[in-house]
């Protein structure tokens, strides 16, 4: 059995599952909490998939120290770096408008929050 | 039920749309493109022997610039909303186990963060993980007190005076070398030691100060009462 | 490491991940679905580490399972109740 190519596809499998299970989350749960919650699961998952996309088996660690011959792709590792940290920008902003919406309507549910009056 | 039919058959729609594409991934042999350039001639261009941070600060420095203004805006909405709905109820008195770690671990921990910051262009690490450190053992500090926080002032100075200095150095750049962000205006140094790399480390630590003082600033004002300016 | 030990960790990790993915949605405490999110970061944290991504790795485990889990856990404080 191939072990490196199941160490391969299974991290592949891992992120994708994780951005499905994810937007499955964001379309059926209720409570707006929850809601940023599966949207945060589903960023976990995307970031999972860029760095994979960049992973060759059998290098090393993008850091040249001399001993390191051959290295991942290191683009794809920078780019995540900006995506992680804008992914809990977007989950601070999106908890606080949520508990200023539940304060609004009076609960967490999000089929009572239909006051969208402009 | 509707809901969750509805949502089931979407979910399946996009794991059909991912596994349509998974047989057009292939392993490929060498790195090309703009990741192979990166790999042949980061450590002589720019000195830094991290790569990935060779990448994020000196040849990618505009989207690293525009991640921080992301980063000042987000932070800047909640603590506005924060402190201008009134939300909090009131701390509470912590045990007596989160007092004293509050007592003796936050100097180790913001020891280990400014490690992290200063050496990001030697070892895995850099700006953004560094700042985040630091700013949990400001968390940690805030969990083990009642008070309120009374220094959200001097943070505001802080991340405010580390993002006018990355921009400033970017001009710096600019003004010498005609390009902007260009990290070679300082040079000399060997690779491997900690004063090398030019622009590298000056720019980790505006971004490491930036996104401590930003995360410290929104989890003070989680403490706070609200309604208050 | 050896090919085997790697594809037993990474798969069992995936699968761990999964279920708990799966977990933090349906359960019904809040709280109990906010701490298995900063455990599903942090399991990230290892797989990306498993990658030969170490910065990614830094970077996931101190601001997606710590920040991330901070901002969740004064969302749910303020407001209570638990459901679906």
């Amino acid at each position: 059995m191939n072990y490196t190519a199941v160490f391969y596809w299974s991290l592949a499998v891992t992120a994708m599952g994780l951005v499905l299970t994810g937007i499955w989350g964001v379309l059926t749960r209720r409570n707006v909490l929850r809601i940023a919650l599966a949207f945060t699961l589903a960023d976990t998952g995307v970031n999972l998939l860029l760095v994979w996309t960049g992973f060759l088996p059998g290098r090393g660690a993008p850091i040249m120290d001399g001993t390191v011959s051959s290295v991942v792709d290191p683009l794809p590792q920078a780019l995540v770096l900006t995506s992680i940290v804008i992914g809990v920008a977007v989950a601070a902003l999106f908890v606080v408008v949520g508990v200023l919406a539940s304060r609004k309507s009076g609960s967490a549910d999000v089929r009572r929050m239909k006051e969208l009056k402009w | 039920m509707i809901r969750n039919l509805a949502g089931l058959i979407i979910t399946a729609a996009a794991a059909a749309v991912l596994f349509a594409m998974a047989p057009g991934l292939d392993v490929p042999e060498e790195l090309h493109g703009p990741a192979g350039y990166y790999v042949e001639n980061g450590l002589e261009e720019t000195g830094s022997v991290n790569l990935v941070t060779a990448i994020v600060v000196a040849y990618r420095g505009m989207d690293t610039l525009g991640e921080v203004v992301v980063l000042f805006s987000a932070s800047t909405a909640v603590v506005l909303i924060l402190t201008l709905i009134p939300m909090a109820t009131g701390p509470s008195r912590p045990s007596p186990v989160v007092e004293l770690t509050a007592r003796v671990l936050p100097g180790a921990i913001s020891l280990f963060g400014i490690y992290v910051v200063t050496h990001g262009h030697l070892s895995p690490g850099g700006g953004f993980p560094g700042g985040a450190v630091v700013a949990s053992s400001f968390l940690l500090v805030l969990l083990g007190t009642t008070g309120m926080p009374g220094s959200s002032r001097l943070l505001t100075a802080v991340e405010s005076l580390a993002g006018i200095s990355f921009g400033l150095m970017g001009f710096w750049g600019a003004m010498i070398l005609g390009q902007f962000l260009n990290s070679t205006v300082i040079p000399g140094g060997t690779p491997g030691t900690l004063v090398s790399a030019g622009l590298i480390p000056l720019i980790s630590l505006a971004i490491g100060a930036k996104v401590a003082s930003e995360l410290s600033g929104v989890f003070a004002s989680y403490r706070k009462k609200g309604g208050e300016a | 490491m050896s090919p085997e030990l790697l594809a037993a960790i990474a798969a069992g990790t995936g699968v761990m991940m999964l279920a708990a993915a799966v977990a933090a949605l349906t359960v019904k405490k809040l709280i109990s679905a906010i701490i298995i999110t900063g455990f599903v970061s942090l399991s990230a944290s290892v797989l990306f580490f498993l990658m030969n991504a170490p910065d990614v790795a830094i970077t996931e485990a101190s601001i997606g399972a710590a920040a991330s889990t901070v901002i969740f856990l004064w969302g749910r404080g303020r407001i209570g109740g638990d459901d679906q």
